[in-house]
């Protein structure tokens, strides 16, 4: 009964779909027309054998068949966390064949095994500060996996983030990168913290916030001072910002890093990992107080 | 009193009337049998879902399904395989783990591992392998946009580096001789070739300069020709490598553009994310178009004839990868997100859908995200099975 209710709603939805879908967002993610049989890469009707119709009973399964480390059917290598076009030469401005990605990476990134990530493959439904504490483990509304984040249909949102995560609507302003896109260059909007706050809610606060007892870093304000540093080695580490504003990316990867945590950094905070942190250390501290 | 009337006896029938009454009795019998067996062949008429056939000459050839033979467990992720000429060795390349190329026996006996020189688990990506008819096996690899050669110990012989040259070819242009296998190596994250040079000495040579390519499906045919996916970025197509440029006594000139056709797209004649083509003993080129969900055909000059396969209904593939010809013109494609492996008849002008073999599941017989599959002479079938973690062997 509930299959069948399922492949009428999908019957439903390819019809609504078939109308005209909102947004184009490359590969099989949106742009859908009545010709293209786009939905069958990823759902069966008739022989599926898991929830949603889909061929998979993980939907980091399915996505890592395209976009796996074999990358057979996507240039986005999101277990490497490189972008593998085989594209020489002229790039234009669209992204250069060995580009790393923004996201980070789920497996390697930087050619290095990752030391923290958010696990994808839809077994842990607990989040640091789901529960308004910050530093505290709480329940969010699902298992984490890659339909946690993006919407494999497609979405307004950059990077086909979901409208709604966690229950909470999120708005990140799709900024225009023109028919080929960048993966290489940072195109988030000011907007981009609204996704990492739907699960971890407390973080996000526009003070040095104190309220639960512990202490935040001020988020969603501009800054308009140096973000790159020259450490003892003469190598320079930068952040990057959001139009002028500091978002939760600014610091963290969304998908995993391969920072390395030495000395005080590798026990501290309650994740006692390299916290997604997108530079060695502090790093990402030092970019912006050169000290 | 009553006694009395009790002790009378019965009327007396005459015998004509019994025997009567014995037929009638009979022949009333006779029709309830009959009734009943007549009931009886409608039941079994009503059981029978189609009116018995009339006796057809027994096909030459019938095609039923294969049955499910053994798995090959000892693989992290398998994504490519690939069988020895003389169909005693299975290739296996590896998603996952350390993501080396395995060499299993027939029986599923784990032989040797392998992968490219100078790489760590995050520098390569090994994806679709094939041997060719010397035993040579070969590795296209999506991290390191090459095809690696190996003889058929997993020796590293030489690297394709691009459609015009090989690593082989590079050394010697620099040493004025031809290098010996083993005797260099190219790291592409370094930018260094290590080779020796004429006296034996050592030598670093720059990186070579060429064009990236995304090299990815690869087969042999039975003429030695090679059969090339090509993912580069706008440009997805197909080339078809002539055996003399593969089998030539060394790679010294190499040359693989001369067939090549496609271009990246939905229409007719373009492919999205082609994983593998092969070719038909009519000579045509059947390309499994990817993300595209389609087969696509191609005659032998390299023209567009047509699409097959999408769709819905039986036969129609929602996500093609790896595939695989028989002596009889039955092409085996495995279906990723179908969870099964679709076989199709492509003797005659017109290819027809035969049946499917495989669920998605975990037990024997069930696929859980199959990439990639190989045939041997015997009718075996060696298929990828990535998320189960083994390389299932089903046979005719
Ligand atoms: C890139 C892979 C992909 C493609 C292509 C795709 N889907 Fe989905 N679909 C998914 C995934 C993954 C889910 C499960 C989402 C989740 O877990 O929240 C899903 C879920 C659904 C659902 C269940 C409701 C929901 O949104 O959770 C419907 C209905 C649906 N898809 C319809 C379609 C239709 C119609 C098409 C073609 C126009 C299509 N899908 C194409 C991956 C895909
Ligand atoms: C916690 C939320 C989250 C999860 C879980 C997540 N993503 Fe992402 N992903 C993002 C964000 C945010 C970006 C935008 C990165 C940027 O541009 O800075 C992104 C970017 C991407 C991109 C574009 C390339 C890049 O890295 O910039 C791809 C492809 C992608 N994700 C696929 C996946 C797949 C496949 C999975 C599951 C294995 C997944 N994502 C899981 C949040 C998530
Ligand atoms: C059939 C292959 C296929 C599957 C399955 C697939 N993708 Fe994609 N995806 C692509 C292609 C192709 C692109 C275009 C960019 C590229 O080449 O990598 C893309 C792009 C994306 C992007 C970037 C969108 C943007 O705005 O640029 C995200 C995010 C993404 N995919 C997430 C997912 C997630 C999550 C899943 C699993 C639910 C998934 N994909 C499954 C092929 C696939
Ligand atoms: C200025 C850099 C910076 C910014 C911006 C930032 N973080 Fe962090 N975050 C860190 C560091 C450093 C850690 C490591 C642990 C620590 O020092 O508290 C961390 C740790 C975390 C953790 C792990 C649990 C914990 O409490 O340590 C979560 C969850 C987290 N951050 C979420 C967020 C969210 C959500 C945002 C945006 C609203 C955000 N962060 C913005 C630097 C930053
Ligand atoms: C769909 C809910 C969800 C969203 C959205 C989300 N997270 Fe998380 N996050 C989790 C869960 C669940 C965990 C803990 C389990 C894990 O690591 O996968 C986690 C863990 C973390 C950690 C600690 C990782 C560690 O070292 O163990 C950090 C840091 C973090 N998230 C930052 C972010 C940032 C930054 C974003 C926005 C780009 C974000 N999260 C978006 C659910 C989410
Ligand atoms: C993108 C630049 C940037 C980065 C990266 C950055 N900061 Fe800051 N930091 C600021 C700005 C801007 C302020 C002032 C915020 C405000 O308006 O309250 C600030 C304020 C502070 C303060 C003073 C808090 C207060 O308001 O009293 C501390 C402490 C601090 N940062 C520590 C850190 C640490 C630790 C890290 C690394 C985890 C870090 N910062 C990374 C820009 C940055």
């Amino acid at each position: 009964m509930k299959k069948l209710l399922l492949v009428s709603l999908l019957v439903l939805a390819m019809m609504l779909f078939v109308g005209g879908v909102a947004s184009a967002n490359g590969g099989p993610h949106g742009d859908y027309t009545a010709t293209t049989d786009a939905c069958a890469g990823c759902h069966r009707a008739h022989t599926a054998s898991s929830d949603n119709l889909l061929m998979a009973d993980s939907t980091y399964d399915l996505c890592v068949s395209c976009h796996g480390g074999s990358a057979t059917g996507a240039n986005t290598n999101v277990d490497d966390g490189v972008f593998v076009s085989g594209r020489g030469g002229d790039e234009g401005t669209s992204t250069a064949d060995g580009a790393a990605l923004l996201g980070g990476g789920f497996v390697n990134y930087g050619g290095a095994a990752v030391s923290s990530t958010h696990d994808p493959t839809g077994v842990d439904n607990m989040a640091w500060g789901a529960g308004n504490e910050r530093g505290v483990l709480a329940a969010i509304s699902e298992n984490l996996d890659c339909a946690s984040c993006h919407d494999p249909h497609g979405s307004p949102n950059y990077r086909i983030i979901k409208e709604e995560i966690n229950g909470v609507s999120v708005s990140v302003a799709q900024s225009d990168e023109g028919a080929s896109k960048n993966y290489g260059v940072v195109s988030w909007s000011a907007q981009q913290s609204n996704v990492c706050g739907a699960c971890h809610n407390p973080y996000q606060h526009a003070t040095a916030d104190t309220t639960t007892g512990t202490f935040t870093h001020a988020v969603d304000v501009t800054y308009g001072g140096s973000t790159t540093f020259t450490d003892g080695n003469g190598d320079t580490v930068s952040v990057d910002l959001a139009s002028g504003y500091i978002v939760c990316q600014t610091c963290h990867f969304p998908h995993g890093t391969s920072a390395s945590m030495t000395g005080y950094a590798a026990g501290a905070g309650p994740a006692g990992d390299s916290a997604l942190l997108r530079k060695d250390n502090r790093g990402v501290c030092q970019a912006c107080h050169q000290k | 009193m009553s006694l009395t009337t009790q002790s009378t006896p019965p009327p007396d029938l005459n015998s004509a009337e019994k025997r009567r009454r014995r037929l009638l009795l009979m022949v009333l019998a006779g029709l309830s049998a009959l009734l009943l067996f007549v009931l009886f062949l409608f039941a079994r008429y009503l059981n029978q879902p189609e009116p018995l056939p009339e006796l057809l000459p027994v096909p030459v050839e019938v095609n039923y399904p294969p049955h499910y033979l053994l798995s090959i467990y000892d693989v992290d992720g398998p994504i490519g395989v690939a069988v020895s000429p003389e169909g005693d060795r299975i290739y296996v390349t590896e998603m996952r783990g350390e993501r080396l190329i395995k060499i299993f026996d027939k029986e599923g006996v784990f032989l040797d591992s392998f992968s490219p020189p100078r790489t760590t688990q995050g520098e390569r990506s090994p994806v679709y392998i094939a041997t060719d008819s010397r035993g040579r096996v070969y590795v296209t690899d999506r991290l390191q946009h090459a095809i690696f050669v190996y003889d058929r110990d997993g020796n590293y012989l030489d690297t394709i580096l691009s459609p015009t040259l090989t690593l082989s070819e590079y050394v010697a242009k620099h040493t004025k001789t031809a290098p010996t296998p083993g005797s260099f190596s190219y790291d592409i994250f370094e930018e260094e070739v290590d080779c020796k040079d004429a006296e034996g000495g050592d030598l670093t040579l720059p990186r070579p300069d060429y064009a990236l390519w995304a090299p990815l499906g690869i087969r042999f045919d039975s003429h030695d020709r090679m059969l090339l996916t090509d993912v580069t970025e706008d440009a997805h197509s197909v080339r078809v490598v002539p055996s003399d440029v593969v089998m030539s006594p060394d790679w010294l000139d190499f040359d693989l553009s001369a067939m090549q056709f496609g271009a990246s797209g939905q229409g007719d004649g373009q492919f999205l994310f082609p994983n593998s083509a092969v070719d038909d003993a009519q000579g045509r080129v059947i390309v499994t178009d990817g993300n595209n969900g389609r087969l696509s055909v191609w005659d032998d000059q390299g023209a567009f004839l047509f699409h097959f396969g999408s769709g819905s209904g039986d036969g129609a593939l929602s996500l093609p990868r790896g595939e695989a010809i028989d002596g009889r013109d039955r092409l085996h494609v495995v279906d990723a997100v179908g969870q099964n492996i679709k076989v199709y008849d492509f003797s005659g002008p017109e290819p027809a859908f035969l049946f499917a073999f495989g669920s998605m599941g975990v037990r024997d017989a069930q696929f859980n995200y199959p990439n990639d599959i190989a045939l041997d002479d015997s009718g075996r079938l060696y298929v990828t099975d990535r998320e189960n973690n083994r390389i299932q062997v089903w046979s005719y």
